[in-house]
C-alpha cells in the first residue's frame, strides 16, 4: 500500500512536470487567441527554437541555462513580432481557418530552416544541477523540476503582474474583451496584436528552454505534438481563458502519465484527444469557454 | 466570378491548360533526366541507392549515401570491375534516391531509380515501412535489390510478391533479439545469481521497454517467442511501450521500477535511449542494467548519454569504438578512417552495411562475368564471400536460400566510463570467441526482489 | 456577352484537361517513373477534391488522414477475408468508412471551426492508435501493415497503363459526383450554410443534416482515395494515418483554389510537379521552405488560389492601363 502510494506520488509528480510546459505553450496560445481571435498551429515551432536558441547560446557561452531565459525570451519576443507582422497580420478578418492554413506553411519554414542551419540529428544538453536530489518525504526528486516549476509560476505570476499592473497589459486585456471598443479609446490594437504575439512566442520560448534543461532531447521536428496538445488544451479549457488555460494544461499532463502508467506510453498522445472529444461533447465550448450564441 | 469578357477568358483558358501541360511534360522530363546528363559516352555500372535524404530518417539516409559512394569511389579508384563478359574493368555510378521517408517517396525514387536511370542494381532501404511500399514494383522490373534495412520479417518473409530478386543483408528482428537473449541468459543471469546468492529456481526479472512500431513489436514478439521456445529461466515482469520519438520516459520507468526487474531491455532509437537512460539513473532512481539493441551504437550516444551511460549494455554489430577482434578488424579501422577524412565524423551501422552491399554486388558482377540482372540474381543467391566489416556466422556473407537473409554474428558490448575523454566507451563482452573484457556488475547494482 | 460563350468556356477546360490526361502517357512513353508520378497526382486529385468537398459546408478538416486510411484498411480488408473482387470491396469500404465519417461528424457539427480541426485532427491520432492496438493485430497486422491486392494484377501486361486509365475514370467520376452536387439543391443549401450559418437556419434551412452529408459524402471519396492507394503501393501500413497524408490535401486544394472545383486538380499538379521539379535539383529541407512559403503568400495574396491567377493579372494589367 505504502509503495503504490509513492508510485502515484511519482507519478503526478511526471504529469505536474509535463503540464508546466503545456501551461506554458497554451497561455501564450491564448493570449494570442483573446487578442486576435486566431490560433497559430505553428507555436510549437517556437517551443522547437527556444530549445535551439538555449542550445546554441549554451554551446557558445557555457552559461547556465536557467540564465540563458533572459536571452531566449527576448530572442523569441522578437521572432514573434516578426511573424505576426509577415504571416498573420496580413489575414486577419479574412477566410475561416486561414491562420491554421498560415501556420502549416509556417511549421514547414521554421523545422525546414532550423533542419538547413543545424542538421535535424537529435541533440541535448545538460543541466548544471543534474545530481542534486531532494528527498521530498513520500518520493525523491531531482532539483532541476522542482526548479522548472517554480520558473513556470514566476513566469505566470510575471505575466499576470504585466497583465493587471502596467498600462500595455491594461490595454491588451481592453483589445481582448472589446476590440472595437479598444480602438475607440484609442488604443492601437495593431501594437497590441504584436506585442501579445511576441508574448505568446516568448512564453513557448521559455518552455522550449525547460524542455532542454531538463535533460530531454530535440529536433526540429519536435515542436509539433506539444503544440497541437496545447491546442487541444486551451479548447478543453475555454478559447481565450487563461485560467481554463492553467487547469487544462495540468489536466492533460496529469491524464497523459496517468494513462501511460496504466494503459501504456502507446496511449499516450491518443488520450488527450479522448478526453478533449468526451469534454466537447458535453460542452461544446470547453470547461471555462463561455456559451455563445 | 465576373464573365465580362467571356471570349479572351477562353482563349486564356486555352493557352492555360495548354501552359500547363507544358509544365507539367516539362518538369516530368526534367526531373526524369537530370541523372542522365551526366556522361555516358564511357560504360559504367549503374547502382541505384535508395536512401532517406530528406524527412524524420535523414540522419540515416546521410550515413547510406556517404558509405556507399565511399565504397564506389575506392572501387574506382581501382579501375572498375571487371566485367568478363566485357572483358575490361568498368567503373561505378551511384545514383540517390530519395525515399523522402515516406511510403509515396520511396515508391517514386524507386521507380524512377529503375525506368529513368535504368539503374543495374539496387542498394539501401532503411524504414520498413517505406521498403513494403515499393517492393512490389522491384519484384515486377525484376532489379536485384541488395537491402540493408528492413529489419522487420514482415517485410523480408513476404509471400504475395516474388522476392527472388532481394537480398537482405542485416539481421532480422528474430536474429537481434535471440542474441540479446542468449546473452542475457548465459552472461548476465550467472553473474547476478552468484554475486547475490540467489536461488537456481527464481526466474531472471527482465522489463521489456519498446518502440510502438514494426521495429519494436518485431522485437518484443521475437523476445516472448525465444524465451518460450528455448524454456528459458527469464520472466518478463513488465512490457511497456512508447510513441516513436517520445522524449519523456519518466512514468514508464516509474511503473517499469515498481514491477522490481534485475534488467531493463529497452528497443528504441537512438533519439529515444539517451533520455530513456537518463531518466532510468537520474529521475526515477533505478539501480539496474540496461541492455539496448544495435542501431544505438552511435557517436552520439556516446556523447549524448554522459555519465549515466556507465555499465549499460549493448547488443551490436558495428560499433566506432570497439573494433572486434579477427579477420574484420583491419577493414573496419580502414573504413572508419577512410570515412572520417573524408566526411568528418564516424560511420554508422547502416552505413557500414551499405558499403559492404556496394562490394557484395560487384563481388556478384565479377563473378556473373555481366551486368545482366537475371545473372546477377542468380549469383547473388549463390555467393559466398568473405566477410569485411560486420562479423558474419562462420565468417562468410551468403544470402540463406529461403529468404535471402544472410546471417549475422552479433554481439554484445558493455560501457565503461573513459577518463582520458570523459565519456563512456564499449568493450565487447559476448560472445567468448571475440570478448574483450568479462561482464562486470557495477558496485551500485540491485537486483530486483523476488 | 451572350449565355453561349460562358457555356462553351465551362466545359471546353475540363474537356482540354481531360484530353491532355488522356494523351499524356502516350507522349510521355509508358514509363514506370512518369505513370508512378502521375498515378498518385490523380489519387492526390480525388483526395483533395473530397478534402475541399467538405470546405463547401464551411466545414475544415485537419485529420482526413482518418478517413484516407480507413478506406485502405477497410478495403483490403474486404477484399482479403471476404475474397470479393476489388472493385466491390473499394466501393464496400468506402461506404463503411463514410458511416464512421458521419458518426465524428455528428460529434463534429455544433463545434466552432477552431474545434472541428483539433477534433478532427485527434480523431487521425486516435484511429491510429487503436489500429495497432495489440489485441487487433491478427486483423491489422499492427505496425507490421499486411500486402494488399493490386488494383491490376502486375501479371497483366500495361498493368500500369491501364491501372492509369481506371484511376483516371475514378478521379474524373468523383469530380463530376461534386459538380452535380454542388449545381443541385444541396449544393445551394451548402452554400448558404457556409456563407452565414444563422441566416440559413432563419430561411428554415437545419444545417445539421447537411454538415453530415457532406462529411460523409467527403469521407466516401477519400476512402476511395485512400483504397487505391495502397492498391497501387501493394501493401499497407499504419504510416497511412500520418499527419503529412492530413496535410497534403490541404496544401493542394489552397494553393489551387479553395472551394473551386479546379482548384484541388491545379493545386495537385503544380505542386506534386513542384516537388518533383525541387527533388530533381538536390534541394531537400529547402523544398519544404518553397512549399511553405508558397502557401502563405497564396493565402495572402491569392486567396483564391491559383485558378484565379489568369484573372489576377488580368486585372493586374487593367489597373496599369
Amino acid at each position: 500500500m505504502d509503495g503504490n502510494f509513492e508510485i502515484i506520488a511519482q507519478v503526478l509528480f511526471w504529469g505536474i512536470y509535463s503540464g508546466c510546459i503545456y501551461i506554458l505553450l497554451a497561455t501564450g496560445l491564448n493570449l494570442i487567441f483573446g487578442v486576435m481571435k486566431i490560433v497559430n498551429f505553428a507555436h510549437g515551432e517556437f517551443l522547437m527554437l527556444g530549445t535551439y536558441i538555449t542550445f546554441f547560446l549554451f554551446i557558445m557561452s557555457g552559461f547556465n541555462p536557467y540564465v540563458l531565459l533572459c536571452a531566449s525570451i527576448p530572442l523569441l519576443v522578437v521572432i514573434g513580432i516578426i511573424v505576426e507582422r509577415l504571416c498573420f497580420r496580413p489575414i486577419l478578418g479574412t477566410g475561416k481557418l486561414n491562420e491554421i492554413f498560415v501556420s502549416i506553411g509556417l511549421i514547414y519554414i521554421i523545422q525546414n530552416l532550423v533542419a538547413r542551419i543545424w542538421t535535424d540529428e537529435w541533440k541535448t544538453i545538460q543541466s548544471p544541477y543534474r545530481d542534486i536530489t531532494l528527498d521530498l518525504g513520500v518520493i525523491y526528486v531531482p532539483l532541476d523540476y522542482l526548479i522548472i516549476m517554480a520558473v513556470t509560476a514566476i513566469l505566470l505570476i510575471g505575466l499576470y503582474l504585466f497583465l493587471h499592473k502596467t498600462w500595455i497589459g491594461t490595454a491588451i486585456r481592453a483589445t481582448s474583451q472589446d476590440r472595437a471598443g479598444a480602438m475607440l479609446m484609442g488604443i492601437n490594437v495593431e501594437r497590441m496584436d504584436m506585442i501579445t504575439f511576441g508574448i505568446g512566442a516568448a512564453l513557448a520560448g521559455a518552455a522550449g528552454t525547460l524542455w532542454a534543461v531538463s535533460g530531454q532531447v530535440f529536433n526540429p521536428y519536435m515542436g509539433s505534438i506539444p503544440a497541437i496538445k496545447a491546442f487541444a488544451i486551451i479548447i478543453l479549457g475555454g478559447l481565450g481563458s487563461i485560467p481554463g488555460a492553467i487547469i487544462g494544461g495540468l489536466a492533460v499532463g496529469l491524464v497523459e502519465n496517468g494513462a501511460a502508467y496504466t494503459l501504456g506510453g502507446a496511449w499516450k498522445d491518443a488520450v488527450s484527444f479522448i478526453l478533449l472529444i468526451i469534454v466537447l461533447i458535453i460542452r461544446p465550448t470547453g470547461l471555462f469557454g463561455e456559451d455563445e450564441e | 466570378m465576373p464573365y465580362h469578357d467571356t471570349v479572351t477568358d477562353m482563349k486564356q483558358g486555352i493557352s492555360y491548360c495548354i501552359l500547363v501541360s507544358i509544365l507539367i511534360m516539362g518538369t516530368l522530363l526534367f526531373s526524369g533526366c537530370t541523372e542522365q546528363s551526366a556522361p555516358e559516352t564511357t560504360e559504367t555500372i549503374k547502382i541505384g541507392v535508395v536512401a532517406s535524404m530528406s524527412g524524420p530518417a535523414s540522419t540515416t539516409g546521410k550515413d547510406i549515401w556517404q558509405s556507399a559512394e565511399l565504397a564506389a569511389n575506392e572501387i574506382n579508384a581501382d579501375g572498375g570491375v571487371l566485367v568478363k563478359e566485357l572483358n575490361k574493368k568498368i567503373p561505378i555510378t551511384l545514383v540517390q534516391g530519395d525515399d523522402e521517408s515516406t511510403r509515396e517517396g520511396g515508391i517514386k525514387a524507386v521507380s524512377k531509380l529503375i525506368t529513368q536511370d535504368n539503374v543495374d542494381l539496387l542498394v539501401g532501404g532503411y524504414s520498413s515501412a517505406v521498403v513494403s511500399a515499393h517492393q512490389s514494383i522491384v519484384a515486377d522490373n525484376k532489379v536485384p535489390y541488395i537491402i540493408s534495412g528492413g529489419s522487420s520479417t514482415a517485410v523480408s518473409h513476404r509471400d504475395d510478391i516474388d522476392t527472388s530478386y532481394m537480398f537482405f543483408h542485416r539481421p532480422n528482428t528474430d536474429d537481434s533479439a535471440k542474441a540479446s537473449v542468449i546473452f542475457i541468459n548465459e552472461v548476465v543471469r550467472p553473474e547476478i545469481y552468484k554475486k547475490f546468492n540467489l536461488p537456481e529456481d527464481r526466474p531472471l526479472r527482465v522489463a521489456l521497454i519498446f518502440q510502438d512500431s514494426p521495429f519494436g513489436k518485431g522485437q518484443q514478439e521475437a523476445v516472448l517467442h525465444l524465451i518460450k521456445e528455448m524454456d528459458l529461466p527469464i520472466e518478463i515482469v513488465a512490457e511497456e511501450t512508447f510513441k516513436m520519438g517520445e522524449s519523456d520516459f519518466r512514468t514508464t520507468l516509474t511503473s517499469v521500477k515498481s514491477k522490481k526487474p534485475d534488467l531493463i531491455y529497452a528497443v528504441t532509437f537512438l533519439n529515444e535511449l539517451i533520455p530513456l537512460t537518463q531518466q532510468a539513473k537520474r529521475d526515477v532512481g533505478m539501480n539496474t542494467l540496461i541492455l539496448s539493441i544495435e542501431n544505438n551504437d552511435d557517436p552520439d550516444y556516446y556523447t549524448g548519454v554522459g555519465e549515466y551511460g556507465d555499465y549499460t549494455l549493448m547488443e551490436s554489430r558495428f560499433s566506432p569504438y570497439a573494433i572486434p577482434k579477427g579477420s574484420t578488424s583491419e577493414m573496419t579501422k580502414q573504413f572508419l578512417d577512410n570515412f572520417k577524412q573524408k566526411y568528418g565524423g564516424f560511420a554508422g551501422m547502416m552505413g557500414a552495411a551499405t558499403y559492404e552491399s556496394i562490394y557484395i554486388a560487384t563481388k556478384a558482377i565479377e563473378e556473373a562475368g555481366t551486368t545482366e540482372k537475371g545473372a546477377v540474381q542468380k549469383t547473388l543467391s549463390d555467393l559466398t564471400t568473405d566477410h569485411m566489416m560486420e562479423v558474419m556466422k562462420d565468417g562468410k556473407i551468403t544470402f540463406s536460400p529461403d529468404y535471402h537473409e544472410s546471417s549475422f554474428d552479433l554481439y554484445v558490448e558493455q560501457m565503461k566510463i573513459d577518463p582520458a575523454v570523459g565519456e563512456i566507451r564499449p568493450s565487447i563482452v559476448w560472445p567468448e570467441s571475440i570478448k574483450e573484457k568479462g561482464f562486470e556488475i557495477p558496485d551500485w547494482y540491485q537486483p530486483g526482489s523476488t | 456577352m451572350n449565355l453561349s460563350f460562358i457555356r462553351e468556356k465551362k466545359i471546353s477546360l475540363p474537356l482540354i484537361t481531360i484530353i491532355i490526361a488522356l494523351v499524356l502517357p502516350h507522349i510521355l512513353g509508358s514509363n514506370l517513373y512518369f505513370l508512378t508520378v502521375l498515378n498518385l497526382m490523380l489519387i492526390f486529385i480525388i483526395y483533395a477534391s473530397a478534402w475541399n468537398f467538405l470546405t463547401f459546408s464551411g466545414q475544415g478538416s485537419l485529420g482526413h488522414a482518418a478517413f484516407f486510411g480507413m478506406g485502405g484498411y477497410f478495403s483490403s480488408l474486404i477484399a482479403i477475408k471476404a475474397g470479393v473482387p476489388l472493385i466491390i470491396a473499394i466501393i464496400a469500404g468506402a461506404g463503411l468508412t463514410s458511416v464512421i465519417g458521419v458518426l465524428i461528424g455528428m460529434t463534429c457539427v455544433r463545434l466552432r471551426e477552431w474545434f472541428l480541426a483539433m477534433v478532427t485532427f485527434g480523431f487521425a491520432v486516435i484511429i491510429q492508435t487503436i489500429v495497432v492496438i495489440s489485441q487487433l493485430n491478427p486483423i491489422t497486422g499492427g505496425w507490421d501493415g499486411y500486402a494488399v491486392p493490386k488494383l491490376i494484377p502486375l501479371s497483366i501486361p500495361g498493368s500500369q497503363m491501364i491501372e492509369y486509365y481506371c484511376i483516371l475514370i475514378i478521379a474524373i467520376g468523383s469530380i463530376l459526383l461534386f459538380q452535380f452536387l454542388l449545381k443541385s439543391k444541396t449544393g445551394l443549401a451548402l452554400a448558404a450554410i457556409r456563407e452565414n450559418e444563422m441566416e440559413a437556419k432563419a430561411s428554415g434551412i437545419n444545417p445539421v443534416p447537411f454538415k453530415l452529408f457532406a462529411f460523409g459524402i467527403s469521407s466516401f471519396i477519400t476512402a476511395i482515395a485512400g483504397a487505391l492507394e495502397v492498391a497501387h503501393f501493394g501493401y499497407i501500413s499504419p504510416e497511412i494515418f500520418g499527419t503529412d497524408i492530413s496535410f497534403w490535401p490541404i496544401i493542394y486544394s489552397i494553393t489551387g483554389g479553395l472551394g473551386t472545383l479546379a482548384g484541388p486538380v491545379v493545386g495537385t499538379v503544380v505542386i506534386s510537379l513542384l516537388w518533383e521539379g525541387l527533388n530533381a535539383l538536390g534541394l531537400t529541407y529547402e523544398r519544404f521552405i518553397v512549399i511553405g512559403v508558397l502557401l502563405i503568400l497564396t493565402i495572402i495574396f491569392l486567396p483564391k488560389g491559383l485558378v484565379s491567377l489568369p484573372d489576377a493579372i488580368k486585372n493586374l494589367k487593367k489597373d496599369g492601363k
